[in-house]
């Protein structure tokens, strides 16, 4: 990052979503092609309470997380006080830092090493702000207060849970990791729609930047599988029924997936004193927004490109460092295309290879852009990026786009991730890997 | 980069809608001369809850606030109180975006809990549900009202999406929801990015509406509100010894933040500088702050860190103050940790005691404030305070405003799940004091 103190490094990872729960998982469905999205099972009832077939529905398919509360956090009692998709990011984040080791440098300190460690280790979370389903806890008391408002005040204490707030604050990662871990340095929950999760990254890095940490955990949790989210979304045009094909001429919409994931970030000089493992180092970030509403995109690709430079800029590199793209291809039309257009008003006709991972797990929202990060950084460490198992043809409107139909090396190892969010917003982040 | 080299920010521009007064003038007056915002809530019928009252905003019409029509139609009760207070902020400093510029603007919010209204929730009920029980499929009779513009209204980050837009900004954007903390936290965002220099200017500030029955209900269960449903003016009494819960309120807080310098040349009015934030998380749990004040503590200490100044400095700290026993306890514990024993010298008031707590907006909303006391000299009264605490002893600004010198302001917020916010305002003619 420009005027940094020093160079920041990634030490931990974590993930969980429908490809698997871990990064060895995930990548290994990732670089084989292997899409883990497939008609849901409403009906399994562990995951919602309500229990519904999909029949009529006008999308059928999803990534699903596929282990059981217990799996992901064995604390029983935490289950009654947050939601499944809280404990995706709890679960991605103790992964993340069980893999960097690096609250393990505490066990060693006297009483006040450790307070001061705990205050100088942070905490940054990009969650959902909400499910529409949070509120049907209401619905049993409408219907005994006859619909009426006095009644519905009078017995809402027998007929909602007391913990009915608290179980639907948007920060229950956040403070639950936070105790868990006693994270008690700088901290942010930020809820930015789909660009939640990598803007925490981006924040973590600047809050690093700002000297205000040491060492901060970057996490990112969402579910927006359920019936209201998929409706309007298929109003909006924006859901497929089939394999989400990024930047395929072809393509017909994108589709939900879900889960969480989680980076270890540390000054430099913190990880290779205590001997961490470094997994890569961030470079740099972009944040632009386009300035059109909620769901209107500029159609020229202006906010994208303007994120890359920005990146490019904050990283001190030029266009043709860049190695590989993640792109956000999240496979509705307008999203793509502009993507692509805003790729190619950067590199020109010299564009590194670009590939999209939404094809495998679906389109996580909240949790995309850093679930993304953290397969780029294997994707590095790997030296391959993988194909985009879907696509057949690329767009003709994106001419000479260069979306992987087929695996090959990164031409570099430095990555550009790139997502995109409601309300015209684009983040763009600069990392580089460990070179394969 | 050593401290000195921190770029410096101004705040050049504020704007509010609270419920002591639909614009910055006119809330300052208020909480200057006590007047609270409490009473019965008019909104819905609130009969029936625990609690009846509430701060709200009164006499609002965001019609009238100066806004495009079509993009009020997207807007949440909450959204609307944010375009006016940012309208607000934005004349009032006399800049706008700009073709030119745009991209060099950037807004950080504190909001983004999508908290959907009773009404559009009440129109899932009439299709979705059985004697009570949700039924998915009824969401897909022809005739169900699926409006994507009611859809848009409740995502996390519609807020900010109608703020871009309207205002016409294009650099970085950003929501942040640490409940209480949200407003303060989102301002600290804020101030990273312009020293980073990814931005010359910054919109930032804070917007939330609970005051309506789902949100409400979530506090009524957690027993957090005052229920002295017979005095709503008195309801709200941070440091009282008979303190008994806070008074929900809503609206918006709004600051211009620029460049020093740029602000310098062009002859703007500067109010203060926004010097440090600091940030914590308590991890105690998730509703209460240590009672010994570790967690404030260091929020305190880093904001005045990264303001480069000493605890000896701040004159003034408008305090998270809301009227729950143990925020008030644990927040008087902090201020008495940092500073020691000149905290005899510090005024403190939590200007809650007026207008109630304004959830995601209320760190906002209460940085405007310590702004408006450094720029006229004045610590607003912290109102209601009759039964002194011996927890609380910290020299509170009580029975009227307190005319005072001001070279340092702190403004903190505390929220649920434990994030603390600090943030250190600076009179611009602090070295002349």
């Amino acid at each position: 990052m420009k005027n940094a103190p020093g160079k920041i490094v990634f030490t931990g990872s974590g993930i969980v979503c429908g490809s698997g729960s871990s990064v060895t998982e995930v990548w290994e469905n990732l670089s084989a092609g292997e899409t883990s999205i497939a008609e849901f099972h409403w009906e399994r009832g562990r995951i919602r309470r309500y229990e519904w077939g999909n029949e009529g529905w006008p999308c059928r398919v999803a990534s699903e997380v596929r282990e059981d509360n217990r799996t992901l956090v064995p604390d029983r009692k935490l289950h009654k006080t947050i939601s499944r998709k809280d404990m995706y990011g709890i679960y991605a984040a103790e992964q993340a830092i069980e893999d960097s080791g690096v609250l393990k440098c505490r066990d060693n300190m006297d009483a006040a090493g450790r307070e001061a460690f705990n205050d100088r280790t942070g905490l940054i979370v990009g969650s959902g702000g909400g499910n529409y389903q949070d509120n049907y806890d209401f619905f049993p008391l409408i219907y005994e207060a006859n619909e009426e408002m006095p009644g519905f005040g009078r017995e809402l204490n027998n007929r909602v849970t007391p913990m009915w707030l608290l179980r639907n604050l948007p920060n229950n990662v956040l403070c639950h990791v936070g105790i868990r871990g006693q994270l008690k340095g700088t901290n942010a929950c930020i809820t930015n729609q789909c660009a939640s999760s990598p803007m925490a990254v981006a924040e973590a890095a600047s809050a690093i930047w700002n000297q205000e940490a040491d060492r901060i955990v970057a996490v990112g949790h969402d579910s927006v599988l359920e019936p209201e989210h998929i409706l309007y979304y298929d109003k909006l045009g924006l859901l497929s029924n089939e394999v989400p094909k990024p930047f395929d001429a072809a393509r017909s919409g994108t589709v939900f997936g879900e889960g969480g994931g989680a980076v270890v970030m540390e000054r430099e000089e913190e990880a290779v004193r205590r001997g961490a493992s470094i997994l890569g180092e961030f470079l740099g970030f972009g944040s632009t927004c386009e300035a059109r509403g909620t769901t209107d995109l500029d159609p020229t690709g202006d906010g994208v490109m303007r994120a890359i430079e920005q990146a490019l800029d904050d990283a001190e590199l030029k266009p043709e460092d860049v190695g590989m793209i993640c792109a956000h291809g999240n496979g509705t039309r307008a999203s793509d295309l502009t993507e692509g257009l805003g790729i190619q008003s950067v590199f020109g006709s010299d564009i590194p290879p670009v590939t999209a991972f939404k094809w495998a797990y679906g389109h996580l929202i909240g949790a995309a852009g850093i679930v993304d990060l953290v397969m780029t950084l294997e994707a590095l460490k790997q030296g391959r990026v993988p194909a985009i198992s879907s696509l057949n043809k690329v767009d003709d409107q994106l001419a000479d786009f260069p979306a992987q139909l087929k695996s090959l090396a990164p031409r570099t190892d430095v990555a550009l991730v790139i997502c995109r969010a409601f309300g015209g917003l684009n983040i763009v982040l600069a990392v580089r890997g460990l070179s394969g | 980069m050593s401290l000195t080299d921190k770029r410096r920010i101004a705040v050049t521009g504020i704007g509010l809608v609270t419920p002591v007064g639909n614009d910055r003038e006119s809330t300052w007056e208020a909480l200057l001369a006590g007047r609270s915002g409490g009473a019965q809530i008019e909104n819905f019928d609130a009969s029936g809850f625990s609690t009846t009252i509430g701060a709200e905003v009164k006499d609002f019409e965001r019609e009238n606030a100066g806004l495009c029509r079509k993009l009020l139609k997207g807007a949440s009760r909450a959204d609307g109180f944010a375009l006016a207070a940012a309208n607000e902020a934005l004349s009032d400093a006399g800049i706008a975006p700009s073709d030119e510029d745009s991209h060099r603007w950037g807004v950080a919010v504190g909001a983004g809990m999508m908290s959907v209204d009773y009404d559009d929730l009440k129109v899932v009920y009439d299709y979705a549900t059985e004697e009570g029980e949700f039924q998915p499929n009824g969401l897909l009779r022809q005739d169900y009202p699926a409006d994507p513009i009611s859809f848009c209204r409740w995502q996390s980050n519609s807020g900010l999406s109608l703020l871009t837009k309207a205002f016409g900004i294009r650099g970085y954007a950003t929501s942040v929801h640490t409940a209480c903390a949200s407003g303060g936290q989102a301002i600290g965002s804020a101030l990273k990015a312009l020293r980073r220099g990814q931005c010359d200017k910054v919109l930032a500030g804070g917007f939330d509406s609970m005051l309506n029955p789902v949100g409400i209900a979530g506090f009524c269960l957690l027993g957090a509100l005052s229920t002295d449903n017979d005095n709503p003016a008195g309801a709200s009494r941070p440091f009282d010894e008979t303190r008994n819960g806070f008074l929900l309120g809503e609206g918006a807080g709004f600051l211009v933040l620029e460049d020093w310098d740029a602000a310098l040349e062009r002859g703007a009015k500067i109010y203060a500088e926004l010097g440090g934030d600091g940030n914590s998380l308590s991890c105690y749990r998730i509703t209460d702050s240590p009672p010994d004040g570790n967690g404030p503590i260091q929020a305190i200490e880093q904001a005045l860190a990264d303001a480069g100044i000493s605890a000896g400095e701040i004159d003034y700290v408008n305090a998270h103050g809301t009227s729950t026993q143990m925020n008030d306890r644990s927040e008087c514990a902090a201020l008495k940790t940092v500073f020691g024993n000149r905290v005899g010298d510090v005024s403190v008031s939590s200007t809650k005691s007026c207008m109630g707590h304004l959830i995601a907006a209320a760190g906002a909303v209460e940085a405007a404030v310590c702004c408006l006391a450094i720029r006229d000299s004045i610590a607003p009264v912290n109102a209601n305070h009759q039964n002194p605490d011996p927890d609380c002893d910290v020299n509170l600004v009580t029975g009227e405003s307190r005319a005072i010198e001001i070279r340092a302001a702190l403004s903190n917020s505390l929220g649920f799940g434990g994030s603390n916010s600090s943030l250190v305002f600076l009179n611009p003619e602090r070295g002349q004091l």
